[in-house]
């Protein structure tokens, strides 16, 4: 399959099932609740070294967020409910709670609920307040009131958790590392528009993609050496003799239908560059089925017939 | 459904107790039925009011006097307006829900409240949140003598400004955040609490003369 003179392979990106939320950030402007989201998602690139995967969803109006104040979603997913309760629990108290006049909301229902500022209360030392509220839609909600040197922080008490999908993929091979790169910005570009969904690495892309095992007993995965440019002679390759830069673009969302449709949106945004632009292939991360049980076949997703 | 509704008839010179006529006592009965309901020791409701509607989780009170006792008393869910005036002890022990009452209401409104909202468009009695647990309480007008008697907890929102009470302290004046979720929970009425839109409050902590973490906000201090 070509698209603009650029190879789409004939492969498929392996996902695993993880749980995920979404918290509501407000404060009294953009500029204050983006602080408090950054830190919030900040090293969560991968649930291999940072315990959790999260990034900024998309910003909200003050018509979008429950106190009517500007904000951002975010998206956090773990591998499992423990880690991902433990997880938000953590960078709530470090990262929203510390920062002036942010405040946390539920960004979404579930059956299943975790603590968003449940335990966190008890920093209000017997001075917090709980107030349960009806919302917009007229449904009880119980929020926190705890009293801070700048007034006060105000967090719902939980929010929902839910089943998600993590690993979502897809590989832009091209003839130079800066060819590569500005494709998958124009990639990152177009997905971030779409809900549901993050892409937890820097801006979006990983350059260290990696495979399962190692040489090293200790280490479970290591570097992706099929599809590392300098190895090209010295191992199996993937990657034909003028591909010069390989990237990666994970992608974690909240169901296979967003991660597909994100995945459609962002390889086609690489494709309309078109090969001139010194794109060769896209591929997928995979794993020969043994990592996940959701599969994204890149032919079937760009509506070709695989 | 059209709210179930009890208009008053006239010549109430007396006291009565309407306890009873909550939506945990008259949900899924008949207005026959609720007509038989007695609401004092040989008062039935049909004696002293005219019944219609079918949604007992929305109950009105209209051609109301201040003779009406215990409105919404113990109430758990659904709504209660009273589109006048009512008597004493108006929410009392109140569990969950909300009450707008559009007239003035008497002496001990919200007492012991535990939950839910209480609006109150006019002027209270004495005793305003007498020994309030939680909840939220809100009245326009003037509150009366020993306003937030024994609160516990809770929060007793302002329109006019309170005397100054010896078991209440002042914690300033400041902008709240929080009173936009409040005044998003009002939205729901037909009621002047829905066009409240400031932020700020002169917040006093009380009472005091015992665990002291109830709160009155009175808006828009100078």
């Amino acid at each position: 399959m070509k698209i603009n003179g650029i190879q789409i392979d004939d492969t498929y990106a392996e996902a695993f099932n993880m749980r995920g939320t979404r918290v509501l950030i407000t404060a009294q402007n953009l500029k204050w609740a983006y602080h408090a989201a950054n830190a919030m998602t900040g090293f969560a690139t991968s649930v291999i070294g940072c315990g959790v995967e999260a990034g900024i969803e998309r910003e909200l109006t003050e018509a979008q967020t429950p106190d009517g104040r500007p904000g951002v979603s975010i998206l956090m997913f773990a591998m499992g409910s423990k880690v991902l309760m433990q997880q938000l629990e953590t960078r709530m108290g470090q990262c929203v709670l510390t920062c002036p006049t942010a405040a946390a909301f539920s960004g979404i229902d579930s059956e299943d609920q975790i603590s968003l500022g449940k335990n966190l209360r008890y920093f209000g030392d017997g001075y917090q307040i709980a107030k349960q509220l009806p919302d917009a839609n007229g449904i009880n909600q119980r929020y926190w009131r705890i009293p801070v040197m700048d007034g006060e922080f105000i967090t719902q008490e939980t929010t929902g958790m839910v089943r998600a999908i993590g690993g979502g993929n897809f590989l832009v091979l091209g003839k130079s590392q800066p060819q590569v790169l500005a494709a998958c910005e124009a990639a990152i570009d177009a997905m971030k528009k779409l809900p549901n969904i993050i892409m937890p690495f820097p801006g979006g892309v990983v350059r260290s993609g990696s495979k399962v095992g190692s040489k090293y007993p200790k280490m479970f995965a290591s570097t992706n050496d099929a599809f590392c440019p300098t190895l090209k002679g010295a191992v199996k390759t993937a990657l034909d003799l003028d591909i010069e830069s390989v990237m990666e673009i994970v992608i974690d969302g909240l169901t296979f239908e967003d991660i597909a449709f994100s995945m459609k949106v962002g390889i086609e945004a690489v494709c309309n560059l078109g090969a001139d632009a010194g794109i060769q292939r896209i591929s997928a991360g995979n794993y020969g089925g043994k990592l996940g049980p959701h599969l994204f076949k890149l032919h079937a997703i760009l509506g070709g017939s695989s | 459904m059209t709210a179930l509704t009890f208009t008053l008839k006239n010549g109430l010179t007396h006291q009565l107790d309407c306890r009873r006529l909550t939506n945990q006592f008259l949900a899924d009965h008949t207005i026959a039925d609720i007509e038989a309901m007695t609401l004092e020791s040989h008062h039935k409701v049909a004696d002293w009011f005219t019944v219609s509607g079918s949604d007992a989780s929305n109950i009105v009170f209209k051609q109301t006097n201040s003779y009406l006792t215990h409105i919404g008393h113990q109430m758990t869910k659904g709504r209660i307006t009273i589109e006048g005036d009512c008597g004493d002890y108006l929410g009392q022990r109140m569990q969950g829900g909300s009450i707008l009452c559009k007239g003035n209401a008497g002496d001990r409104a919200g007492d012991k409240m535990r939950r839910g909202i209480l609006l109150i468009e006019g002027n209270t009695g004495d005793c305003c949140a007498s020994s309030l647990m939680a909840g939220t309480l809100g009245v326009m007008g003037f509150t009366g003598r020993y306003l937030g008697y024994g609160m516990k907890r809770g929060t007793l929102l302002l329109a006019k400004q309170p005397t100054e009470q010896a078991t209440w302290v002042d914690c300033g004046s400041h902008h709240l955040p929080f009173l936009k979720l409040l005044y998003q929970s009002f939205s729901h009425f037909d009621s002047q609490f829905a066009k409240l839109s400031s932020t700020r409050a002169q917040r006093w902590m009380g009472d005091i003369s015992g665990i002291g973490k109830g709160e009155i906000l009175f808006l828009n201090p100078d």
